[in-house]
C-alpha cells in the first residue's frame, strides 16, 4: 500500500494508489474550477455533453460498447461543490487483468486509462463548437436534473438550507446550475468555455490498483491528449472566511408530504485549523453517532424521529442538524435539539461520550483505505485544502482532543438558519 | 469444515453448519483492515402466518411484526441499549429487515471479539416490555411516514401489488401505523422464540479471519438452545396471472417515475429438476436478455434517449426466492406508457428475428466483470452471501455458469418468460 503524487505538468498532477486489495483498477480525473454564479451551469453541463462522444468514438452507444467488451467496465462523471470551488469528476472503473478470462489477452489498464482521457480532452467537435444535437439534448437532461431536485425531500431541504444561508455567495449555488441560464448556452459558446477550462482548470489523475508505478506513470505521461496540455497556473479558493455572527433566520417551506423535514445549519465560528479536529469530535457527539445526543434525545427518549442527525461540513465551517418528524412536532423537537446544544456548550457531555466519538472517528479513517473511492475521495480533498495529512497524523490530532477543547468550540457554535418542510 | 474456492475471483468459503443447526460462513480477506459480520435469522415481512413447530394450530400474526424486532432487538434487560454498546466500542452496527429476512450486522476496524459478544448477547437475548414495545411505536410510525414519501418506495409497491394477488410481498414491511399498534411483547416473543432458533440462522463473516479459530469463538459464545423441528411457513396458492395491468397515483416528483414488472412462475412452481442450478441459469439469462432489449447499448435505449423520452438508463432487475419472482424494470420518463410499449415491441421483435450473437456475448461478458467487482467490498460480499443463501444459492456458483449461458436457452427464458399478459405497469405521476 502506498500513495504518491506528482506534479506532470505545472497545474496538473498524477496521484497514484498502489493496492492489492481490489479486484479492479479504479481510476479518476478532477477538473476543479472556481464556483460562480457565471459558469455555473456551463460546468454542470460540461460531462453530460463530453460522455456523449469523443473525436474517435462519436456516439454514447458505441463508448458503452467499447465499456462492455472491456468486461463492464463502467464510466461515471459528475460533478461536486467542494467548498469554493466547483469539481468535475470522471471515473473509470475496470477489472484488473488477473480477473478477466485466462484466455483473453487485452491490457484493460491501458485501455481504461486512454479511454477516460480521450472522453475528457478529445471531444465530439463540429465547426468550431461542440455538437450541435449533443448540447440540446444534455441542456434538456440539465433541466430536467434541476427540477428533479424536489424529488428527494431530505436532500431538497438540506439543499435550501445551504442555499438561504450562503444567498448570493458562491457556496448557495445549486452544483446542478440554474435552468433560466441554459437558454442562453449553445454548443459555440459551451465550448468556448471548455477550452478555458481545459487550459486553465486545476487537473488531478488518480490511479488505484494493483498496478506497477512506472508503467502507469508513462502511459499517462505519453498518451496523445495529456502531451497537448499546457501548463497552467491554478488560483485554489480557499474560502475558509467566517460567516458573520447573526441573528437565527427561520424559514418555513409548504409542499404535500406526510413527514415533516427539518434542518438546521449551524456556524462554526472558529478559524483555525487545528480547532478542525476537536469540531469533528463535538458533530460525533452530538449528532453523528447513535450514542450522539440527537439520536438519543430526539428518537430514543421523545421517540420523534426515525432519523435524527448531524454532519460537518469541513470546507465551510458549518454543521447541519437534520431530521424528519411529525409537523405537529415542530416545537418540541427544536426545542429539544437547542437543549442539545446547550449541554454541549456547558461541556454537559462526558469522557465516555469523547472517548466514543474518538473510535467512532477513528475507525471510519482506518476503513477509507478498505474502499478505493473513499482514499480518491480522501486524498482529493486533501489536495483541494493544500494539507497533506497522513492517516496516522490524523489519528494522532484525533485522540490529542480534550473535553476542554469540544467545549470550547461548542461555544462559537451558533444556530445561523432553522429550515421547515411542511404541509 | 467444507471449503469451496472460486478460481475467478481467487476467493475462498469456509462453510460449517454447527451442531445446534447454525450454518457459518467465512469469506477470509487477506490485507483488509474492516471486519464485517452479519447474524440472520430466515425471517422476513412475508411469514405471517406459520405453524410453530410442534402446534397444530397455524398462528397468524400483524403485518411487521418482523421488522418491529428488529427494532425491539437492541434493548437490554440491565437498561442499556446494545446498538449504543456496539457503538462505544467504536464499530458501526446496524440491522435491517427483507422480505424473507431479518439480518443484525456490525463492521470492525478494532474491537472485533468485544463486538461479537455483544452481537451475539443481544441477538440470544430478547427484552421486550409493553412500555418499550409501545414506545418504538412512535418510532416505526415516523419510519413509516417517510417511506409514505418516498416515491420510488410508492411505485414499486404498487407494481408488487399489480402482479401479486395473495403473496405478503404486497404488504410493506414495516406493516402499517394501524396493523403495528396491534403488536405487543406477547407476539414479539412468539415470533422471536419461533424463528430465532439457530436452525433457522445464519451467521456470515468476510475480513482478514483464520476460519477455523473464527468459529470455536462463535461456538463459545452461543447459548444452548432446545432444538427445534421445521417451521411451516403458510402461504395461500399464488395464481400465475396477475391482478391488474396498470396503476397510477400522484405525488410531489417533477416527472413520472414508473416500475414495469413482469410476473414469473415461483421456484415452488416451477417443473426444473435441478431448481437450484436452473434459477441461476435462468436469472443470468434474464439480466442478459433485459440489457439486450433496454441497456445502455441497445438500440431501444439510444431511441428513447434521443427522443428524450429517457435521460438515464431504467434500472434492471429479477427479484426471486421460494414463493415470488418477477422482473422489474425502474425509471423516470414523461411518457411512461409509451416506455412500455417500446420495450414491449422490442420483446416481440427479438422473439421474432432471434438473439444477436455479439450482442448477447457482449453483455455477458458486462455482467461477468460486473459480477466479479463484487467481489472488492467485505460489506457487499457478506450481503450477497446471506442474500444468495436464503434461496439456497453459493453466490460463487454465478461466476461459474456465464461461460455456460447460450443464446438458445436464453431465447427459450424470452419465450416463457417476457409474457405480454404478465406485464404490469405503476407510476407515479407529477401533480
Amino acid at each position: 500500500m502506498s500513495y504518491t503524487n506528482k506534479e506532470i505538468k505545472q497545474g496538473i498532477k498524477l496521484h497514484f494508489i498502489e493496492t492489492n486489495k481490489f479486484k479492479t483498477n479504479l481510476m479518476a480525473v478532477f477538473i476543479t474550477l472556481p464556483l460562480n454564479r457565471k459558469t455555473v451551469t456551463f460546468n454542470s453541463l460540461l460531462p453530460a455533453v463530453l460522455k456523449r462522444g469523443t473525436a474517435t468514438i462519436k456516439t454514447q452507444e458505441e463508448i458503452s460498447e467499447k465499456l462492455e467488451n472491456m468486461y463492464g467496465a463502467s464510466f461515471d462523471c459528475g460533478i461536486e461543490k467542494i467548498g469554493d470551488n466547483h469539481v468535475l469528476k470522471f471515473y473509470l472503473e475496470a477489472l484488473n487483468d488477473k480477473f478477466i478470462p485466462k484466455n483473453i489477452n487485452k491490457d484493460l489498464f491501458k485501455e481504461s486509462i486512454e479511454l477516460l482521457l480521450e472522453t475528457i480532452l478529445n471531444p465530439l467537435t463540429e465547426k468550431s463548437g461542440f455538437k450541435k444535437e449533443y448540447v440540446e439534448a444534455e441542456k434538456n437532461n440539465i433541466k430536467l436534473l434541476v427540477e428533479s431536485k424536489i424529488d428527494n425531500k431530505d436532500q431538497y431541504s438540506f439543499n435550501r438550507c445551504i442555499e438561504e444561508m450562503y444567498k448570493d455567495k458562491p457556496y448557495g449555488l445549486y452544483k446542478y446550475g440554474y435552468v433560466e441560464d441554459l437558454s442562453k448556452i449553445d454548443e459555440i459558446n459551451l465550448y468556448k468555455y471548455y477550452l478555458e477550462v481545459i487550459n486553465t482548470g486545476k487537473i488531478d489523475i488518480f490511479v488505484s490498483g494493483e498496478l506497477e508505478e512506472k508503467n502507469v506513470e508513462k502511459i499517462i505521461t505519453n498518451n496523445q491528449n495529456i502531451r497537448k496540455l499546457k501548463e497552467r497556473e491554478f488560483k485554489n479558493l480557499q474560502s475558509n472566511t467566517l460567516q458573520e455572527n447573526k441573528e437565527e433566520n427561520v424559514v418555513q417551506e409548504k409542499m404535500d408530504i406526510s413527514q415533516g423535514k427539518l434542518v438546521l445549519g449551524l456556524d462554526v465560528l472558529e478559524g483555525d485549523c487545528n480547532k478542525k479536529f476537536a469540531v469533528s469530535l463535538y458533530n460525533v457527539i452530538l449528532g453523528e453517532s447513535a450514542t450522539s445526543k440527537l439520536f438519543q434525545n430526539v428518537r430514543e427518549k421523545a421517540s420523534l424521529a426515525y432519523t435524527a442527525r448531524s454532519n460537518y461540513i469541513k470546507q465551510k465551517n458549518n454543521i447541519y442538524i437534520r431530521c424528519g418528524i411529525e409537523i405537529d412536532n415542530y416545537e418540541k423537537a427544536l426545542k429539544i435539539i437547542r437543549e442539545q446544544l446547550d449541554e454541549m456548550k456547558q461541556g454537559k457531555f462526558t469522557e465516555e461520550d469523547l472517548e466514543n466519538g474518538k473510535k467512532y472517528i477513528i475507525s471510519g479513517i482506518q476503513s477509507i483505505q478498505d474502499e478505493q473511492d473513499s482514499e480518491i475521495i480522501y486524498y482529493i480533498g486533501q489536495e483541494l485544502s493544500e494539507k497533506q495529512i497522513s492517516f496516522e497524523e490524523y489519528i494522532e490530532k484525533i485522540n490529542k482532543v480534550t473535553m476542554e477543547d469540544v467545549k470550547d468550540v461548542a461555544n462559537k457554535i451558533n444556530i445561523n438558519t432553522i429550515y421547515f418542510l411542511r404541509n | 469444515m467444507q471449503v469451496i474456492e472460486n478460481l475467478n475471483v481467487k476467493e475462498k468459503l469456509y462453510v460449517e453448519k454447527l451442531d445446534n443447526g447454525l450454518t457459518v460462513m467465512v469469506i477470509p480477506k487477506k490485507g483488509i483492515r474492516k471486519k464485517y459480520v452479519i447474524w440472520a435469522t430466515h425471517y422476513g415481512s412475508i411469514y405471517n402466518k406459520f405453524i410453530i413447530p410442534g402446534e397444530k394450530e397455524v398462528t397468524e400474526v400483524p403485518d411487521g411484526v418482523a421488522h418491529f424486532l428488529e427494532h425491539k432487538m437492541f434493548e437490554q434487560k440491565n437498561g442499556t441499549n446494545s446498538l449504543d454498546t456496539l457503538t462505544a466500542l467504536g464499530v458501526n452496527a446496524n440491522a435491517y429487515t427483507t422480505t424473507n429476512h431479518t439480518a443484525y450486522l456490525f463492521e470492525a476496524t478494532d474491537n472485533f471479539y468485544p463486538a461479537l459478544d455483544e452481537l451475539m448477547d443481544y441477538v440470544q437475548n430478547p427484552y421486550f416490555t409493553d412500555e418499550n414495545v409501545e414506545k418504538e411505536k412512535g418510532i416505526i410510525g415516523q419510519e413509516i411516514n417517510m417511506y409514505d414519501d418516498y416515491p420510488e418506495w410508492a411505485v414499486y409497491m404498487n407494481a408488487i401489488r399489480c402482479m401479486y394477488k395473495n403473496n405478503p410481498i404486497k404488504i410493506d414491511i414495516a406493516g402499517t401505523v394501524e396493523s403495528i399498534s396491534k403488536i405487543d411483547k406477547d407476539v414479539l416473543y412468539k415470533c422471536y422464540n419461533t424463528f430465532y432458533n439457530p436452525s433457522n440462522m445464519v451467521m456470515c463473516f468476510s475480513g482478514d479471519f483464520e476460519p477455523e479459530k473464527l468459529i470455536e469463538e462463535v461456538k463459545k459464545r452461543l447459548i444452548k438452545k432446545p432444538e427445534q423441528g421445521t417451521i411451516k411457513r403458510m402461504f395461500e396458492e399464488e395464481p400465475k396471472e396477475i391482478v391488474k395491468k396498470k396503476a397510477e397515483v400522484s405525488m410531489e416528483v417533477s416527472m413520472p417515475l414508473f416500475v414495469i414488472g413482469i410476473k414469473d412462475e415461483n421456484l415452488a412452481q416451477t417443473s426444473a429438476i435441478d431448481k437450484k442450478d436452473y434459477i441461476i441459469k435462468k436469472h443470468i439469462a434474464i439480466e442478459i436478455l433485459l440489457n439486450m432489449i433496454i441497456g445502455k447499448s441497445s438500440k431501444l435505449y439510444k431511441e428513447l434517449y434521443e427522443n428524450e423520452l429517457l435521460n438515464s438508463e431504467p434500472y434492471l432487475e429479477y427479484e426471486f426466492e421460494e414463493n415470488y419472482a418477477h422482473i422489474a424494470i425502474t425509471g423516470v420518463s414523461k411518457e411512461p406508457e409509451t416506455i412500455l410499449n417500446k420495450i414491449n415491441e422490442e420483446i416481440e421483435r427479438i422473439k421474432k428475428e432471434g438473439i444477436e450473437k455479439e450482442h448477447f456475448e457482449r453483455i455477458k461478458n458486462m455482467l461477468y466483470g460486473t459480477a466479479v467487482k463484487e467481489f472488492n467490498n467485505v460489506s457487499d460480499i457478506v450481503r450477497m452471501f446471506v442474500s444468495d443463501y436464503f434461496k439456497g444459492i453459493n453466490s460463487f456458483d454465478y461466476l461459474e455458469n456465464y461461460e455456460q449461458i447460450k443464446p438458445e436457452f436464453a431465447m427459450q427464458i424470452l419465450n416463457d418468460v417476457f409474457d405480454k399478459n404478465k406485464t404490469v405497469i405503476s407510476i407515479v405521476k407529477n401533480k
